[in-house]
């Protein structure tokens, strides 16, 4: 008895410190830093800079006139700065902006666009911007190809249709009220994503990671492999198609894919839109002294060198994506394997020390 | 039982044992708690929405090696099997129509787990097996429904064997449980309990303790030393109240700290019968009062210890079922290689906890024609848990592989090459190519016998 009663009583010792505040198993004092820093610092100015590019490319387009090449010009290159802000919030596809009146990533960037959609709305003159199937012919991919599909000369003999206007500021004027909704709405919401403590499905720390995580493999799959002849659709292996780029018609991919890879740096380092090293998941691992199983050593610097070498991959290119592929670049199956290494230390590693649940289900180990 | 060896004496007291008289009211009690935890169990299970997003949502299904031929039965359906499961726990719960209830509980609760193999849970398993024993128990006979409508059935006294049969059952999860820890990565190395101490390190007061190495050693050393010996101590009367105060606070500390959903719960209430007969008769008769019901006296004759040659077949059965649980669990040590690493011979073994495993899994379809290749998005077939769990078991892989490549050649690619670059890391080492990449999956065929394209731990 004595035995029993001693083993119990080291049992109930060494354990019962675990148990001293059951209503509040995950007080997450050390994450709402990075919440905060996250959202005040990233996410809120993100979307304000995207807004107030929209603003400007709306103002652009305003005073339009089809008769100058500087006015094309002029939109042209508000245009493609609105599409470089648009990377630095497309990783933040939850909360507001994945309301579903909002569904920003899908009515903002749905490529490749449908060429003859866009052209049959405009012919027809009646279209409704908001039902799903005109996803593909709307937001910054058709602006891509209602701006720059052809020379500017002709550009300006198109651009001087009315119906062809009409189109170009519906589209702009639909995302404008989006990211205002969203903007606006994470002025409460941003009280909610601080304070969403734990790691359950709707906790901020899981809404922050699974939208990272996607967000990155839309980089790696659709940005990347898909058009460079790497991936699958439904298992059936695809083609390399030069013409499901981002931004074909800018012919801007790489700087989109790499302000895009830029911008998921930013908020894995938590560097603010000021420019302040704040903190990040990057000083979250280092806290937790995380140890990559991809690499040797240290997984926070492992997942920092690994997006450097994927930028650094990128850099290296001296045409657009489009071109390389057309050159058939033996290059890109290196810039493949760069962004597929980056996917076991983000989907296993990082999640296992965040504890970023898979699913609700129950578990009894691995 | 003819052994050849004279166990003669053992197995006669065995047997007087078994067959020796004992109070009905633990069994009774037993089946009162199985059934209310059971339709709790499935009413949580119903309101997260698992119904939907485990038996609806997925496009396909792992199958268990022989159980190919289950399949979901759409919304409708399944929703109707779930209410079906509801009404017949709390049919066993309340002893109305018992013996249907329990069969019906049985096929229903093992069709259900049996649709996917990525739910396997070891909880599950165990639920199945006391649902299979409970049809042949007579635990309807007091306290029930079935007695107020033919009081005839009704027994205040049983044999023991059912009651053993549970205790056995019981003690077995624990007691496997404990085997399982006896390994070098959980004793030597306090792994993997050093990672998930680890990741608990930011909870307020505790979290620092944690991360100390000492910590680890001690819930592990713990953990299994309580797994190995609780049984014993429970079925001993003079330690049977301590063990099971450790038992709760066990219980709830892994409760609290994994999410392991009803289990806790589960094991706390139904680890109630190796408290005395005594002990459940008090509880019996404070349900009469609490119910304004006399206790009924039931008649002399008792019909239920059987004689002869019928008792004869029936220790044959227990034995057959007591020997194959023992000895099933042990069937690892038929394959080659790391039990962890390879998986093969891991389930229905009382694992629990015991591992910390993650992979990522890359498939490549080849077109043989053309010779083009591709990654497989995997979010195009699989829901994040199942390729959760694919990624770290050889026969899921396996599965998964043929069933991109069913999917690829019903859309007209013949004879397509299904590779997979799998990367494994387990309890915190280096992760490591887990199978042979050059592996045409799609042409091997799956079998019971060692995979000899696993690549070694």
């Amino acid at each position: 008895m004595k035995k029993v009663l001693r083993f119990a009583t080291v049992v109930v010792l060494l354990m019962s410190f675990s148990s001293c505040d059951p209503e509040k198993p995950m007080d997450n004092l050390t994450y709402s830093d990075l919440f905060e820093q996250t959202a005040d610092n990233i996410i809120i100015p993100s979307y304000a800079q995207f807004q107030s590019d929209l603003s400007a490319l709306r103002a652009d387009f305003d005073v339009f006139d089809a008769s100058e090449v500087q006015s094309l010009e002029k939109l042209q290159d508000q245009f493609k700065a609105t599409y470089l802000s648009w990377q630095s919030v497309s990783a933040f596809d939850f909360g507001p902006a994945a309301d579903y009146s909002t569904l920003l990533l899908m009515n903002c960037n749905s490529f490749p666009t449908n060429v003859s959609k866009i052209e049959d709305n405009i012919q027809s003159g009646s279209f409704d911007l908001d039902v799903p199937s005109n996803y593909e012919a709307k937001g910054l991919p058709a602006l891509d190809y209602l701006l720059f599909h052809t020379s500017q000369i002709e550009l300006l003999t198109e651009l001087s249709d009315s119906s062809r206007i009409n189109y170009i500021s519906a589209c702009i004027v639909d995302m404008q009220t989006r990211v205002e909704g969203v903007v606006e709405a994470w002025d409460s919401y941003r009280a909610v994503f601080v304070q969403a403590n734990g790691n359950d499905r709707s906790s901020s720390l899981s809404l922050l990671f699974n939208t990272f995580l996607y967000d990155y493999e839309q980089v790696k799959r659709n940005k990347f492999a898909l058009p460079s002849g790497f991936a699958t659709q439904y298992g059936i292996p695809i083609a390399a198609d030069n013409s499901v780029v981002e931004g074909r018609f800018s012919e801007m991919s790489f700087e989109l894919m790499d302000a895009n890879l830029a911008a998921l740096e930013k908020v894995y380092m938590g560097v603010g839109y000021d420019g302040v090293d704040g903190v990040g998941i990057y000083e979250k691992l280092k806290e937790y002294n995380a140890q990559s199983t991809v690499v040797d050593g240290d997984l926070a610097s492992a997942i920092q060198e690994q997006f450097a070498a994927c930028r650094e991959a990128i850099s290296l290119y001296t045409m657009n994506l489009s071109s390389e592929i057309e050159n058939n670049n033996v290059n890109l199956s290196e810039t493949s394997n760069a962004l597929q290494k980056l996917v076991p230390m983000i989907k296993n590693d990082m999640r296992s020390y965040l504890s970023v649940t898979v699913t609700s289900t129950d578990a009894d180990g691995d | 039982m003819q052994t050849g060896i004279d166990f003669s004496t053992d197995k006669d007291q065995i047997l007087a044992g078994m067959y020796a008289k004992t109070s009905i009211a633990p069994l009774v009690v037993f089946r009162i708690i199985f059934g209310f935890m059971m339709f709790a169990s499935t009413l949580r299970f119903w309101a997260k929405g698992w119904i939907d997003s485990l038996f609806l949502q997925p496009d396909h299904f792992f199958h268990y090696y022989g159980f190919h031929w289950v399949k979901p039965l759409g919304e409708f359906g399944m929703y109707a099997v779930f209410a079906l499961l509801l009404i017949s726990s709390l049919c066993i719960a309340l002893g109305l129509f018992y013996r249907f209830a329990t069969v019906a509980y049985f096929i229903l609760f093992t069709y259900v787990e049996l649709i996917d193999i990525t739910n396997y849970l070891n909880h599950y398993y165990f639920i199945s097996l006391v649902a299979f024993l409970m049809c042949f128990l007579p635990a309807h006979r007091s306290l029930s429904f079935d007695v107020a409508r033919n009081p005839k059935i009704a027994r205040d006294e049983i044999s023991n064997w059912p009651i053993f049969l549970l205790k056995f059952q019981l003690g077995l999860v624990y007691f496997f449980a404990g085997v399982a820890k006896l390994n070098t990565d959980w004793l030597l190395d306090a792994m993997p309990m050093s990672i998930w101490l680890q990741a608990k390190a930011h909870w307020p007061l505790v979290g620092s303790f944690f991360t100390e190495k000492w910590v680890a050693y001690g819930f592990s050393w713990l953990g299994c030393v309580f797994d190995l010996t609780v049984v014993f101590f429970l079925l001993t009367k003079r330690f049977r109240l301590p063990a099971y105060v450790v038992l709760v606070l066990f219980h709830l500390i892994t409760g609290f700290m994994f999410p392991i959903g009803m289990f806790p719960w589960i094991m706390i209430l139904t680890t109630l019968l190796f408290f005395s007969p005594d002990f459940h008769q008090k509880l019996v008769i404070f349900i009469y009062s609490k119910l304004n019901v006399k206790v009924g006296s039931s008649i002399e004759y008792n019909s239920l210890i059987l004689h002869g040659f019928k008792r004869k077949i029936l220790t044959f059965f227990i034995a057959a079922y007591v020997f194959f649980q023992l000895l099933f669990p042990f069937r690892y040590l038929l394959y080659p290689g790391d039990l962890f690493w390879t998986e093969q011979g891991y389930r229905f073994s009382w694992r629990v906890m015991l591992m910390e495993k993650a992979g990522t899994a890359f498939f490549y379809v080849t077109d043989p024609e053309t010779g083009r290749k591709g990654e497989v998005d995997n979010s195009q077939f699989l829901t994040p848990t199942q390729e959760k769990m694919m990624a770290t078991q050889p026969d899921l892989i396996l599965q998964y592989a043929q069933i991109i490549a069913e999917e690829v050649e019903s859309k007209g690619l013949k004879n397509p090459i299904v590779n997979a670059e799998v990367y494994v890391t387990l309890n915190g080492a280096r992760s490591k190519l887990f199978i042979d990449p050059e592996v045409n999956l799609a042409e091997l065929k799956d079998h019971l016998k060692h995979k000899d394209w696993i690549l070694d731990r």
